[in-house]
């Protein structure tokens, strides 16, 4: 028992080394955010010696857009999340457990979908935003990522597995199609769920693509958009400390969302990586 | 009785309201759409444009100021990531363009050629800023066609930044002045005095991960040496003997190792700062924070810091390359005239104040005031002052300058670490660059 406990923290000895590599860039962020500007234009080792300071974050705050772009990237993630569940949900179903004429084909075209970069589309969809009017808008940001084929391909992988006697016998108790989803079927589909949820706020906050070109106003910029206009030409050298200071507020929400759900994220990905 | 009291006191509340309303001129909003950053936490409420420093903080208090002085206009402030012309572009697109833009004058042939800003030069000059005061850098960077495009705001250009410690220790110090090359031959043997005398590359180079300073040396070497670079707007002209012998010229600085190798644009400014070497060749805007830095004590620029256009090093004609920042006025069918009217005060009113700007180390584009007792007195303006004169941009109309500066970059440096020949470098820079510009 005790050689195998042994073995067990020798075991965990690579596994910390490796943990602290992936940590030392974060950490390295963090004490660059706290240096002033001037003194890591002359060399990062000033990092190792006083003075620090907190100017650089006072100067982020100190922008009164920040906590609307702050916001905005909230409404959009949450937005964008709270969309591709529910129609990835509703899609997955279908495609799961409905039979319709041309399903197969249907499924396919989805499929395609996880082929077409978006660069291949960002024009068109440009234009036709332009037309309706949605730039600098919360539809204009939330609605390109709701077309989520992974989505939809993840979600009806899950239903498809979920045995069809669980529906079958909720139809025999005369439960509609909705009941059956929202009653029998959804609550088992909640690692999935948390899986995509969570893939898809990430990917949702740290967009910065298409907010860039389509939330042109200040008022409207979401968080990585309205950081990255505050840096300086040449901000690398001159407003370094600032520029790791913008690195770590924006990776904050983040990070919150990590300590928060981290039981739901290791399981989600422990899951997704078994099945 | 009291009822009464009440409402006679509404009354009299609603008309002081109400005169207040009145009171209040009506305002023109106008959006101007820029990038230098944002500082709203160190100058978000100062109109003190004399003691603000730095890009960002003298270009915002310029607009706090003018709107302070002119209450009837609200100027709005789009910050963008620089050079913020994806933006643009899809402002642009969606015919949501701003009022005002600030634009790089190598990027304005690009916007002119699709009709998507407006000529302003006749405007300018009834608003008061005749264009007849612009310098001659800054008129040809916003000339097209025999139209003004544009307000230029300055004129900024690569300049030999020198640590005249170094230079000291090396001898290459006469009545406190660099001496500089005149040759290309006087460069490598004064470069080998440095190297000899100090341990120490005479250069430090941004050359890695940036592609502009290539570019800004090819066009700057071949000018002095009375070379077009372009003879027609949409064909450059590499497979010539000049652009080969500055090619060359960087090949042997860098094969006898008198400069600094690999270096980015942080590497290379730190190193400067720390006494790496003699020479950085970087732009304007890095004026004051080296002049700052020989201010303070027990610093290797401490005492010692000068700066200095490129040295004539070919027979020919004094030049140096240069662009502009400018401010253009976006195409804008919906653009009432009392937002235009509200534009052109603003640009005036920038216009007055460009000598403030020039504080950031650019160069003014008036020559009133390049020539005024006030810029002179600025730290090694007057150093720098005939740039107005030699600098030298492109060939109006060539578009895509951006990426053209990124293909001769790579060409440049492909050549000068000895990946390629100079000729090989040269005829691939001048296909790629010319097959860009023919399928525009």
């Amino acid at each position: 028992m005790a050689v195998s406990a042994r073995r067990q923290t020798l075991g965990m000895v690579p596994v910390i080394i490796v943990a602290m590599l992936m940590l030392l860039p974060m950490i390295w962020i963090v004490a660059l955010s706290l240096k002033p500007n001037a003194e890591l234009m002359a060399g990062t080792e000033s990092v190792f010696r006083a003075p620090w300071t907190l100017q650089n974050y006072a100067d982020i705050f100190g922008g009164s857009a920040v906590f609307r772009w702050l916001m905005n990237s909230l409404i959009v993630s949450l937005g964008v999340t709270a969309g591709v569940l529910i129609l990835s949900s509703l899609a997955g179903y279908g495609f799961a457990r409905l039979e319709f004429p041309g399903r197969d084909l249907v499924f396919v075209l989805v499929l395609v979908g996880l082929a077409v970069p978006e660069q291949a589309v960002i024009l068109a969809r440009h234009q036709l935003f332009s037309l309706l009017g949605l730039h600098n808008t919360y539809p204009g940001l939330i609605l390109p990522g709701l077309s989520a084929p992974f989505g939809v391909f993840l979600m009806t992988q899950y239903f498809r597995a979920i045995p069809k006697e669980l529906d079958e016998a909720a139809l025999l108790d005369n439960a509609g199609r909705l009941k059956v989803l929202w009653k029998v079927l959804l609550p088992l589909t909640l690692p999935a769920q948390a899986t995509l949820g969570i893939f898809t706020f990430i990917s949702a906050w740290n967009d910065y693509w298409w907010p860039l070109i389509s939330a042109t106003r200040q008022d409207m910029f979401t968080l990585t958009v309205g950081v990255a206009s505050q840096q300086m030409n040449f901000a690398q050298t001159e407003g370094l400390g600032f520029l790791m200071a913008q690195a770590v507020f924006a990776g904050l929400p983040m990070l919150i969302v990590y300590l928060f759900f981290q039981k739901y994220i290791v399981q989600a990905v422990a899951g997704a990586a078994g099945r | 009785m009291r009822k009464l009291r009440q409402s006679a006191v509404a009354i009299v509340a609603l008309l002081a309201l109400g005169s207040c309303a009145r009171g209040e001129p009506e305002r023109t909003t106008i959006t101007l759409q820029r990038f230098f950053g944002a500082c709203e936490a160190q100058y978000g409420g100062s109109t003190d444009v004399e003691t603000a420093e730095g890009e960002c903080g003298i270009i915002t208090t310029l607009i706090n100021r003018f709107e302070a002085e002119n209450p009837d206009i609200d100027v709005k402030v789009n910050v963008v990531f620089w050079p913020g012309y994806d933006q643009l572009t899809a402002q642009l697109a969606a015919n949501d363009e701003p009022d005002l833009v600030i634009m790089h004058a190598s990027v304005i042939p690009d916007y002119q050629a699709r009709g998507l800003i407006d000529p302003i030069g006749a405007e300018l000059k009834a608003a008061g800023v005749d264009p007849a005061r612009f310098t001659e850098a800054a008129r040809l960077g916003v000339t097209i066609d025999d139209q003004i495009w544009g307000l230029p705001f300055d004129t900024w250009a690569p300049l030999w930044h020198i640590n005249m410690n170094l230079f000291r220790q090396a001898g290459l110090v006469q009545d406190g002045q660099p001496i500089l090359p005149t040759s290309a031959q006087e460069l490598l043997a004064q470069a080998e005095q440095f190297e000899r005398a100090t341990g120490k590359p005479y250069l430090v180079q941004i050359s890695a991960n940036e592609y502009a300073s290539y570019a800004r040396n090819l066009y700057t070497l071949m000018f002095q040496q009375g070379a077009a670079v372009f003879d027609r707007p949409d064909r450059i002209d590499l497979n010539n003997p000049q652009a080969r012998a500055v090619l060359n010229l960087f090949r042997t600085i860098d094969d006898r190792g008198l400069t600094t190798k690999n270096q980015d644009y942080s590497a290379a400014t730190a190193g400067f700062l720390n006494g790496d070497g003699g020479v950085l060749i970087n732009g304007t805007w890095m004026v004051g924070t080296f002049d700052l830095e020989s201010r303070t004590t027990g610093r290797p620029l401490s005492g010692g810091y000068a700066v200095r256009t490129y040295p004539q090093l070919f027979a020919g004609r004094a030049a140096t390359f240069v662009d502009s920042h400018v401010w253009v006025m976006p195409r804008d069918a919906g653009r009432t005239d009392a937002e235009r009217a509200a534009a052109l005060r603003l640009l005036k009113f920038l216009a007055d104040n460009d000598l403030q700007w020039a504080r950031t180390g650019h160069l003014p584009a008036f020559q009133d005031i390049i020539d005024s007792p006030a810029f002179l007195a600025l730290p090694h303006r007057s150093d720098l002052a005939f740039l107005a004169t030699t600098g030298r941009l492109l060939r109006a109309g060539v578009r895509r300058q951006f990426s053209i500066e990124t293909i001769l970059g790579e060409e440049s440096a492909a050549a000068i670490a000895g990946n390629k020949s100079v000729d090989q470098a040269l005829i691939d820079g001048e296909r790629r660059v010319n097959t860009l510009l023919a399928n525009l």
